[in-house]
C-alpha cells in the first residue's frame, strides 16, 4: 500500500503476485463452476435437493441412479445432465461472446446480441413456429431456421460497417441497433397478424432450456468451444486494441482484420446458443462486467474467466429456472435478470466505494 | 350498506339452493358435477329487468363471471364478440343475427367468419366503435385495459370465464338473458347438462378406475389446479397429472411428466404424437410404451361453449373404452 513498493524489484514481484493471483481466480472459477454443476444435477423434481415437493430422493439413491442403473437414471441422464450441459455451453457461447464485442467496440454497453443476432434468431423462431414446425419441438427444423436467419443478419449488419475491406465499428453498432429494431418490428407485425399466440413464445423469447437434449449439446459444443477458443488465443490483441485502433497497430495487431475474426466468431458462437433455447439476456453484458471488476481488464484473463463463469451463471439461473415453482418451467431469462442485475449494481457500487477512498 | 346486506342474503339463498341440489343429486345418483368449491356458482343467470308499459324491455341488468352486474338500456341489438367461446355461446342460442363484430379466432360456426373482424388479444378499437355496439362480450383472456378503454368509450363488456361444467350451463343461460332468447337457451343448457350427466355417470360410478392423464395443449404447456382443464379430466374419468402443480396453467417440465408417469396422454393438434414420444426420457412413461396417445382438436379443448360437451364425450371414450359402446 506504501510508496516503498513503487521501486522496480518490487514491481516484478507485483506482476508475478498479480499472475499468481490470476491464476488462483481461474483454479477458483473452475471449482465454483464444478461444484455449480454437481448442485444443479442433484436438483430437480426428483432428485435430493428442491424447494418444496417432488419426489425426494436421497443422495445416496440419486447416486445410484447417476452411476448405476435404476428407475432413477432417465432423470438424469436424459433429462437433467444434458440440460445442464447445455445451459453451460449457452451461458459460456454468450459470455465470451459479450467480452470480445464489449472489447472491439470499445463500449460497455456491447453484448453479443448487438450485431443483430437475437432478433435475426427471432425472425427465423417465429417463422418456423407460423410455417407448422413449432416454436418448441423436438426436431431441428426450429434451431436451424434460427441459426440461418441469425447469420444472414449478422452479414447485413456487418457488410453495412465494411467500406473496402476497413470495419467502421460505430456504423456496425448503429446498423446492428436499426436492424434489431426493424426486424423486432417483423417478428411483433408476423405474430400480430399470422394468428402465432404471443404467450406461447415467450418461453423462446425469453429464453428455456426445456426442450434441451443431448443431440442440441452435439451440434453446439463445437462452434462454442472452437469459438471460445479463438477468443482466448486473440486476447492479447484485444488487449492491444482497447488502447485505440492505431496503437493496436503499433503494438503489431491488425484492427480490421481483428474485428472481423471477432465478429465471425461471435455470430457463430451467439447462433449456435440461441437458436437452440431462444433469447437469453442479461449473460452477455452483464458476466463479463462482473468478471471485468474481479480480475481486471487484460483478456487473456478476462476471456477465460468469463467464459467460465457464464457456464456457472446459467447452469445456477436454469437450476432456478426449473425449481422455482416445482414441476414447472419459469422462463430462464427471467431469473437472469433477476439474480444478475441487483448483484451486478451490488459489485459496481462496492468497486467505486472503494476506488473513490 | 343496505346493499351490501342485501347481497349476503342472496349468495345464502344461492349456497343454500346449491347445496340442495347437490344433496339431492349425489344422494339419487350417486354422483355430482362440478368441483365442490364452485358448486354455489350454481348454473343459472342472474339478473333483473325493468319493462315499460307497452311491454319492452327498458333496463336489463345482468351479472357476468367477474360478479359485475352489466346494466343495458334494453336488449342489446348489435353485440360485439372478441373472444371465440361467446361467439360460439351466441350463436347456439340464435342470437347469432345480434352479432355484428367478432375477433379473428371466432371461426365456429361458420357464419361467424363473415362478420365484421376487430382484431384478436390485441383490439382493432376503430372498427370497434365503427360497429356503434350496445355491448361486448369477451372471454377473461383479453386484456382488461382495453376493455376498459371501451368502456370509457360507453361500450359495456360482459365477462364470459368459467372454470367447469356448472359455469357453462351457466353462460348459456347468461348469454339467453343478454340477448332475450331465454328459452333457446334454456332448452340447449338442459341438453347439454343430460349429456354431461350421462358421462359423469359412467365415469364417475364407484369402482371405476381412473387413469393418470396428461393432456397438453400446447407443447408442455397443461392444465393445473382450478383450471377448466382439470375439471374436464375428472369428470371425463381422468386423474390429472398437472392437478399436483401450483399454476392453473403451468408449463410443465420434462421431468414432472416423466416422474408422473400418466397412463394416458392426450394432445391438441398443435403437437404430434411422433415428437412427444421422442423427447428425451418420455420412452419410459406408460402412455408411450402403451401406446395411449391421442389427439383432441385444439378448438374444441379450449373454448367452453356448447362444443366442450363434444370434447367431453371424446374424452371419456378414450380414458374408459369400457364404458362407451363405439
Amino acid at each position: 500500500m506504501g510508496f516503498g513498493n513503487r521501486d522496480v524489484p518490487a514491481v516484478a514481484t507485483d506482476i508475478t503476485s498479480v499472475r499468481r493471483r490470476h491464476r488462483l481466480v481461474l483454479l477458483g472459477l473452475v471449482g465454483l463452476l464444478v461444484f455449480v454443476i454437481f448442485v444443479a444435477i442433484f436438483t430437480g423434481y426428483t432428485g435430493p435437493i428442491a424447494p418444496s415437493g417432488g419426489d425426494r430422493l436421497s443422495f445416496k439413491e440419486a447416486i445410484q441412479g447417476i452411476f448405476g442403473h435404476t428407475n432413477d437414471s432417465v432423470f438424469f441422464w436424459d433429462i437433467r445432465i444434458p440440460r445442464v450441459v447445455f445451459a453451460g455451453i449457452v451461458g459460456a457461447a454468450l459470455a465470451c461472446a459479450g467480452t470480445a464485442m464489449q472489447a472491439i467496440f470499445r463500449n460497455s454497453m456491447a453484448d453479443p446480441f448487438i450485431i443483430g443476432v437475437s432478433s435475426g434468431a427471432a425472425v427465423g423462431a417465429v417463422c418456423a413456429s407460423v410455417l407448422g414446425f413449432g416454436a418448441f419441438l423436438g426436431s431441428l427444423a426450429s434451431p436451424l431456421f434460427a441459426f440461418f436467419s441469425a447469420l444472414v443478419t449478422v452479414l447485413v449488419v456487418y457488410s453495412l460497417g465494411v467500406v473496402k475491406g476497413r470495419v467502421y465499428v460505430d456504423t456496425v453498432l448503429l446498423s446492428g441497433v436499426a436492424v434489431a429494431a426493424f426486424l423486432g418490428a417483423v417478428v411483433s407485425f408476423i405474430i400480430y397478424y399470422a394468428g402465432e399466440r404471443y404467450d406461447r413464445l415467450i418461453p423462446w423469447l425469453l429464453g428455456s432450456f426445456a426442450d434441451a437434449r443431448w443431440s442440441y449439446v452435439e451440434a453446439a459444443v463445437l462452434p462454442v468451444v472452437a469459438g471460445a477458443l479463438v477468443v482466448y488465443l486473440y486476447g492479447r490483441d484485444l488487449n492491444a486494441i482497447l488502447m485505440g485502433e492505431e496503437t493496436a497497430y503499433n503494438l503489431g495487431t491488425d484492427p480490421d482484420r481483428l474485428k472481423k475474426v471477432m465478429l465471425g466468431v461471435a455470430a457463430l458462437m451467439t447462433s449456435a446458443a440461441v437458436a437452440f433455447v431462444g433469447i437469453v439476456g442479461f449473460v452477455g453484458l452483464i458476466v463479463p462486467h462482473m468478471m471485468r471488476l474481479l480480475v481486471g481488464a487484460d483478456h487473456r484473463i478476462l476471456v477465460p474467466a468469463s467464459t467460465l463463469f457464464g457456464a456457472t451463471f446459467l447452469i445456477a439461473a436454469d437450476a432456478v429456472a426449473r425449481t422455482a415453482v416445482i414441476g414447472e418451467e419459469l422462463p430462464v431469462g427471467i431469473i437472469t435478470a433477476l439474480c444478475g442485475g441487483p448483484f451486478f449494481l451490488y459489485l459496481l457500487r462496492r468497486n467505486r466505494m472503494r476506488g473513490e477512498s | 350498506m343496505s346493499g351490501n346486506k342485501q347481497r349476503v342474503v342472496v349468495w345464502n339463498l344461492w349456497t343454500l339452493v346449491a347445496v340442495a341440489i347437490t344433496a339431492l343429486a349425489s344422494v339419487t345418483a350417486g354422483y355430482y358435477i362440478g368441483s365442490s368449491g364452485h358448486t354455489e356458482n350454481g348454473t343459472q343467470a342472474s339478473y333483473s329487468v325493468e319493462w315499460d308499459e307497452s311491454g319492452n324491455i327498458t333496463k336489463l341488468t345482468v351479472t357476468d363471471d367477474y360478479g359485475r352486474a352489466v346494466a343495458l338500456n334494453g336488449v342489446p341489438k348489435r353485440i360485439v364478440s372478441v373472444s371465440p367461446t361467446p361467439t360460439e355461446i351466441l350463436f347456439a342460442v340464435g342470437a347469432g343475427d345480434l352479432v355484428v363484430g367478432v375477433d379473428e379466432y371466432s371461426d365456429y360456426p361458420a357464419e361467424a367468419t363473415n362478420r365484421t373482424k376487430v382484431g384478436s388479444f390485441t383490439l382493432n378499437i376503430e372498427a370497434i366503435v365503427g360497429l356503434d355496439p350496445d355491448l361486448i362480450v369477451s372471454s377473461d383472456l383479453v386484456p382488461q385495459q382495453q376493455l376498459d378503454q371501451l368502456v370509457e368509450l360507453g361500450y359495456p363488456y360482459f365477462i364470459f370465464a368459467t372454470r367447469d361444467f356448472e359455469g357453462v350451463f351457466k353462460d348459456i343461460r347468461m348469454a339467453g338473458v343478454l340477448t332475450w332468447h331465454i328459452a333457446e337457451a334454456d332448452a340447449l343448457a338442459t341438453s347439454l347438462e343430460a349429456r354431461v350427466n350421462e358421462v359423469a355417470l359412467k365415469t364417475l360410478a364407484a369402482g371405476v378406475t381412473k387413469p393418470r392423464t396428461y393432456v397438453e395443449y400446447y407443447p408442455y404447456y397443461t392444465y393445473g389446479p382450478g383450471s377448466f382443464g382439470d375439471d374436464l379430466i375428472r369428470v371425463a374419468g381422468g386423474v390429472n397429472i398437472g392437478h399436483n402443480l401450483t399454476s392453473e396453467y403451468p408449463t410443465a417440465t420434462s421431468e414432472f411428466v416423466v416422474a408422473s408417469d400418466p397412463q394416458v396422454i392426450i394432445y391438441a393438434s398443435t403437437s404430434n404424437a411422433t415428437e412427444i414420444a421422442s423427447r428425451p426420457g418420455w420412452n419410459t412413461i406408460s402412455a408411450i410404451r402403451n401406446g395411449q396417445l391421442y389427439s383432441i382438436d385444439e378448438d374444441i379443448l379450449s373454448r367452453y361453449g356448447p362444443r366442450i360437451v363434444d370434447c367431453l364425450e371424446v374424452m371419456a371414450q378414450i380414458l374408459h373404452p369400457e364404458l362407451f359402446d363405439s
